[in-house]
């Protein structure tokens, strides 16, 4: 293991954790505010297609990202009728969404079964800053999309703390009795956090296959991501910032077999390899609660319960 | 926004303020119940007004449409003479009418700024540190109220959290302020300090209503009042026109019984006892040295504030919770930390103050939850579950469709008539009941009363725990005092003395056996 | 505008109205999304209705198909309807499969008939609760969410029967298939009867038979009432001294159990060996819509089966009937469209839409 190799695996864990970055900060917006969404995995896939698609038929990589982001919202918008409008278990509204928006990513997908995509996002190294020894190989080499979850990430903090529309938001997903008492219509902003986190996290879909998994198969193109950025949101405590230190660290597990392969371990079957990062977010999570056990570890303390205004 | 009333005129005169609120000939329904039935009420400016009534009397209820929570089937309400219609708690506030409610609408999370800002819209959208801060001190000032505004209001003492509530109304300006048993919650200091606050705000021209049915109260601050009962209002007058015989009469539409009944007999054997109890304060103040014996045959109130160490002792008691020391005997047998099932079987009984959350399971029904203590087999039996039901139904003449209703659709008497239907039906000897006739209807809170001194009498052995000091003292037969997990006081019934008891409630050990003060 | 009142009493008919709205709305969804992409949705439905209901072989594979998922839906309805949510069943199947594959190969021929059998399936269940027990622990111990932790696991556990066949040199792996990898066979000694010349096997039966033994596990047991009450109010359940980590970690391995006894049978029932492919195809999600359109009642999950098991085989034959070349994935956004619309349509099970015309009032809590 020499400095070469690390540096490249600190590079390839921002590139590879940045789709998770995306989907979690969308995940994190939409629980802020009190709803529950563990269908992240449905909105990545369903963001996933429809880029893969327009990207096959316009070959516009802008396009592409806004197909993504519409089909995300899209589906946030299911997601949040049923848990806001109709008070359904938001737990079992996320399974159904999963479960519908794979349906319909491998309905789609079947015309595409096994082709490349037309267009991919390619690096652009950031002028001076990129040729910084280590530091910059590893963050100012990556793509638009990688610097934009930054900025993203930043924006979303300084709305949660800094503005009353935050404040507001904040209150709705604490107790929604007192944000509707005190006049903020507690519906409204609970639709509007958890679908513009589902276009985030159909952008995070769009990036994938525009960036990252430049094939579309029908198995395995997001297998399972989705489900990590949900462990990933708990892990963060609800913060944006904590989402980037937490999503890299997967993004490093993600790419684990090539950097070992690279790293002269070789012989670990495939199949093992692949399961890592699934261990290490359950082990990950284990070692949380046990640290945590008395605090929740932050949630939002409405966080899962649908709100009926005078039963409280 | 809309117009504004200019101050009214200051001082005790009432009647000579002008007119800030009123309801002419209000009427409100739900589901079959007439809540008001052709209310008529005036507010006026500088004066505090108490708006009195047993529960189920139509209080809340007038109080809830004045502020825009609830809209009124017929009738109309006036602000400032200007004929409004409120969608929302929202609309209400914008004209200058408020209301803080029993429970508080904050975030515990949130700081005391946060949470006075929350929904202002005259904010921009960035928020403003210094400027709260500014404005909550210059009200602090102004009404006497200590507030700090970066503290964290889950670290908030009930009191200073009220204190919050009522800066949040007056940086909206309001100017209408009704209080829905603001009371409740407060130890003896705090409520004059509450009072000082009210009487200063009347003073500056505001108009104050007290939802209340708390009659001693009532005659320290009150210029008004207005009574209700089963929806109507039965008199409204100057304070100084009542007397609190004439009041309690107006409230319950006959002459109370408020003379206790005492025990004919002595009491038994000694059949609870707690020695040397003691918990480490955490989340609540914890419990200190407590000695306790409970004989067949007499009731012992426990007087006190909630939140005084009166919850963890039923839990210990009831073997719900462990002590860090002491020794808890029941019927003679070690029940010490030993689980709810150790103290049932020794012949204990507890009756729980949050009935919903914890002494029933509300989504169940009423089959399931008459079975919640008892011991079965392997096997469940659903047909004698229904039997007991129905039994309990019928003994108790409960209110509901038969043994398999949700309990969390009964109303709160019957909710409370299933528990006390399955506790005093379990053969105990010993019963810990927490704050049982509270949220209870006239005739509710007799029911139980009856119900309670009934079973002394049979020889139960009785542990009351009440806010209401009243009740403790109509029950006992012995009283014990507890403040911050300490017992500060103890005398019989009959040596009751009302200023030392005030005095060992806040703290301070008066007469009596001492224990601990600290 | 519309407000929700609470209703007094729920009737009988609304619990079959509501899912079976539910299901009629999504084929109705189903037809504008079919349609709008070029299908003609009539003879889809027509084809799908035939092929699972109408022909015997149809019934046949309509039953074979809802054999596994009548029992993941019993996992999943014995634990969602008290609030524990096991989304695990998809890897505790496959778990059970391996284990029923390997304890077949391990009998060989020392033992037949029913015994084997039995060993087999016992070998299953034990399979799928051993997946569930790092979770069940981690959930009542420490309180970690067991959603993430279950799921995570099925793709663990795929990846494992993955490495089992195709990745390595077990027992389990046949030796004589060189060209593409495939399980080795269990002795027939271990199959499950088959009824005649039909594919339906034991399974079916042993699953209905299960279906009635957790439906009074649940209603008449001292298990069941517990669970309901931990389900209901974890405050109640500690006043009554109830041991709620105990109940929700027998709920928690019987449904890991019964996940397991689904891996056994398709292992023993129907494919004869260990076929990952086969195993992991989503039967487990499958699953947790039966139980919820039967409302989580173990009674319901049964005809619910045999429904979603005929529109799972449909959409397998659609793709193969020539001329129309829908992709097989429309069951499963059907499956999807259905959870939905049930999940839009329970609110009504406890709620009248009514109409009013100012702020809707309602009895705050105490009274009035």
């Amino acid at each position: 293991m020499n400095a070469m190799v690390l540096t490249m695996a600190a590079a390839a864990a921002v590139a590879s954790g940045t789709p998770l970055v995306l989907a979690a900060l969308g995940g994190l917006l939409g629980e802020r505010s009190g709803v529950v969404n563990i269908g992240i995995e449905g909105m990545m896939l369903i963001g996933a297609v429809a880029a893969f698609l327009t990207a096959q038929a316009t070959e516009s990589i802008p396009l592409a990202l806004l197909a993504g982001l519409l089909a995300g919202a899209a589906l946030a918008l299911v997601h949040s009728f049923l848990s806001v409008t109709m008070r359904a278990n938001q737990i079992v509204a996320g399974l159904a969404i999963v479960i519908f928006g794979s349906g319909i990513a491998t309905f789609f997908g079947k015309s595409v079964e096994g082709q490349a995509i037309a267009v991919r996002i390619s690096p652009y190294k950031v002028p001076v800053l990129a040729d910084i020894p280590v530091v910059g190989r590893i963050l100012f080499q990556q793509d638009a999309m990688v610097y934009a979850s930054w900025i993203l990430v930043v924006l979303v903090a300084l709305y949660f703390r800094y503005t009353r529309a935050g404040l507001a938001m904040r209150s709705v997903g604490e107790s929604p009795a007192t944000a509707d008492v005190m006049g903020i219509r507690v519906a409204a902003v609970q639709y509007c956090h958890t679908v513009a986190g589902g276009a985030l996290i159909g952008l995070a879909g769009a990036y994938l296959v525009l960036a990252r998994v430049p094939n579309w198969s029908q198995a395995g193109t997001t297998s399972g991501l989705g489900w990590i950025a949900v462990a990933l949101v708990v892990f963060s405590s609800w913060q944006p910032l904590r989402v980037v230190a937490g999503a890299y660290l997967f993004g490093l597990a993600l790419r684990a077999n090539f950097t070992l392969q690279a790293a002269g371990i070789g012989s670990v079957p495939a199949e093992v390899l692949s399961m890592l990062p699934y261990l290490l977010t359950i082990a990950v999570l284990i070692l949380l609660s046990f640290f945590d056990r008395q605090n929740r570890l932050g949630a939002p303390a409405a966080l899962g319960k649908p709100y009926f205004r005078n039963e409280r | 926004m809309a117009s504004r009333p200019a101050g009214g005129e200051r001082g005790r005169a009432g009647a000579s303020g002008a007119l800030l609120a009123e309801a002419r000939n209000v009427s409100k329904a739900f589901t079959g119940v007439l809540a008001n039935d052709r209310v008529d009420f005036e507010l006026r400016a500088g004066e505090i007004h108490a708006l009195l009534g047993e529960n189920g009397a139509g209080k809340s209820t007038l109080a809830s449409i004045l502020t825009g929570l609830y809209s009124a089937d017929s009738g109309e309400i006036r602000v400032a003479g200007q004929p409004v219609s409120f969608r929302s708690p929202r609309d209400a506030l914008a004209r200058g009418v408020g209301i803080i409610h029993q429970h508080f609408h904050l975030v515990d999370r949130f700081t005391v700024a946060e949470n006075i800002v929350l929904g202002d819209t005259r904010q921009g959208f960035f928020m403003s540190p210094a400027g709260i801060r500014r404005a909550v001190a210059d009200l602090g000032d102004r009404y006497g109220l200590e507030i700090a505004p970066d503290a964290t209001v889950a670290e908030l003492s009930l009191g200073e959290r009220q204190r919050v509530e009522i800066v949040k109304m007056l940086v909206r300006e309001v100017d209408v302020l009704f209080l829905d048993e603001p009371t409740a919650v407060l130890a003896p200091g705090e409520v004059e300090a509450l009072f000082a606050t009210l009487r200063r705000m009347a003073d500056d021209g505001k108009a104050i209503a007290l939802v209340t049915h708390k009659l001693n109260e009532v005659f320290s601050i009150c210029d008004r009042a207005t009574v209700m009962r089963g929806g109507k209002v039965v008199a409204a007058a100057a304070i100084k026109d009542f007397t609190p015989e004439t009041i309690a009469r107006a409230m319950v539409g006959r002459d109370v019984d408020l003379k206790p009944r005492p025990s004919t007999r002595p009491p038994g054997a000694v059949v609870l006892a707690a020695r040397g109890l003691g918990m480490e304060a955490g989340h609540h103040c914890g419990l200190h040295g407590v000695d306790l014996e409970i004989r067949a045959g007499e009731i012992v109130g426990i007087a006190g504030v909630a939140g005084n160490g009166q919850l963890q002792l039923a839990e210990v008691l009831a073997g719900l919770q462990q002590p860090d020391a002491g020794k808890v005997t029941v019927n003679g047998t070690d029940v010490t930390g030993k689980g709810p099932h150790a103290a049932r079987n020794a012949g204990l009984a507890y009756v729980p103050e949050d009935r919903l959350g914890t002494g029933l399971a509300s989504g169940l029904s009423i089959a399931d939850n008459l079975m919640l203590t008892s011991d079965t087999g392997f096997l469940f039996d659903r047909g004698g579950s229904r039997k007991k039901a129905a039994a309990a139904i019928g003994e108790y003449r409960v209110k509901a469709s038969g043994p398999e209703e949700v309990v969390r659709r009964l109303s709160g008497g019957n909710v409370q008539k299933i528990l006390l239907a399955r506790e005093l039906g379990n053969k105990a000897s010993v019963f810990v009941v927490a704050s049982p006739a509270r949220g209870l209807d006239v005739a509710g809170i007799e029911f139980v009363r009856n119900l309670l001194q009934d079973y002394r009498d049979r020889g139960a052995a009785i542990l009351l725990i009440s806010e209401d000091l009243d009740e403790v003292r109509l029950l006992s037969d012995r009283i014990v005092v507890m403040h911050a997990g300490h017992i500060t006081h103890q005398c019989a019934a009959a040596d009751y003395d009302e200023a030392a008891i005030g005095l060992a409630i806040s703290g301070y050990s008066g007469g009596g056996r001492f224990a601990d003060t600290r | 505008m519309l407000t929700l009142d609470r209703r007094l009493h729920t009737g009988p008919f609304l619990y079959v109205a509501v899912p079976l709205c539910s299901v009629v709305l999504a084929l109705l969804v189903g037809a504008v999304f079919l349609a709008v992409n070029g299908f003609d949705p009539l003879v889809i439905y027509r084809e799908m209705l035939t092929a699972s209901f109408a022909t015997r072989y149809g019934i046949e594979d309509t039953i074979v198909s809802a054999t596994p998922i009548l029992l993941t839906g019993l996992a999943a309805a014995i634990t969602f309807r008290f609030k524990l949510y096991n989304i695990g069943a998809e890897g505790q199947l496959v778990v059970g499969g391996i284990c029923a594959a390997a304890a077949a190969l391990f009998i060989g021929d020392t033992l037949s008939g029913p015994p084997a059998v039995l060993l087999v399936l016992i070998a299953g269940m034990l399979g799928g609760a051993a997946w569930m027990v790092v979770p069940a622990l981690a959930r009542i111990r420490l309180g970690t969410s067991e959603i993430i932790t279950t799921l995570l696991l099925n793709y663990v556990a795929v990846l494992f029967a993955r490495l089992l066949i195709f990745g390595s040199n077990t027992p389990l792996r046949d030796p004589t298939s060189t060209n593409f990898p495939q399980g080795t066979r269990i002795p027939s000694g271990t199959f499950l009867m088959e009824f005649g010349t039909s594919r339906i096997h034991l399974g079916f039966v042993i699953g209905c038979a299960v279906a009635v033994l957790v439906f009074f596990l649940l209603r008449d047991t001292r298990l069941g009432f517990r669970a309901r009450v931990v389900g209901d109010s974890p405050g109640a359940a500690r006043y009554a001294g109830i041991n709620a980590p105990a109940t929700a970690l027998a709920l928690l391995l019987i449904s890991g159990a019964l996940a397991g006894l689904a891996g056994a049978s398709e292992v023993a029932g129907r494919a004869h060996r260990l076929d990952p492919n086969g195993l992991a195809v989503g039967f487990g999600y499958t699953g947790i819509i039966v139980a919820a359109l039967a409302l989580y009642n173990p009674l319901a999950v049964v005809p619910v089966a045999i429904l979603l098991g005929g529109l799972a085989n449909a959409g397998e034959t659609l793709q193969s009937v020539s001329g129309l070349s829908v992709p097989s994935s429309i069951s499963v956004v059907l499956q999807g469209a259905i959870l939905i619309f049930l999940l839009a349509a329970e609110i009504f099970l406890h709620y009248r839409v009514r109409r009013v015309h100012r702020l809707p009032a309602r009895p705050a809590e105490g009274s009035p």
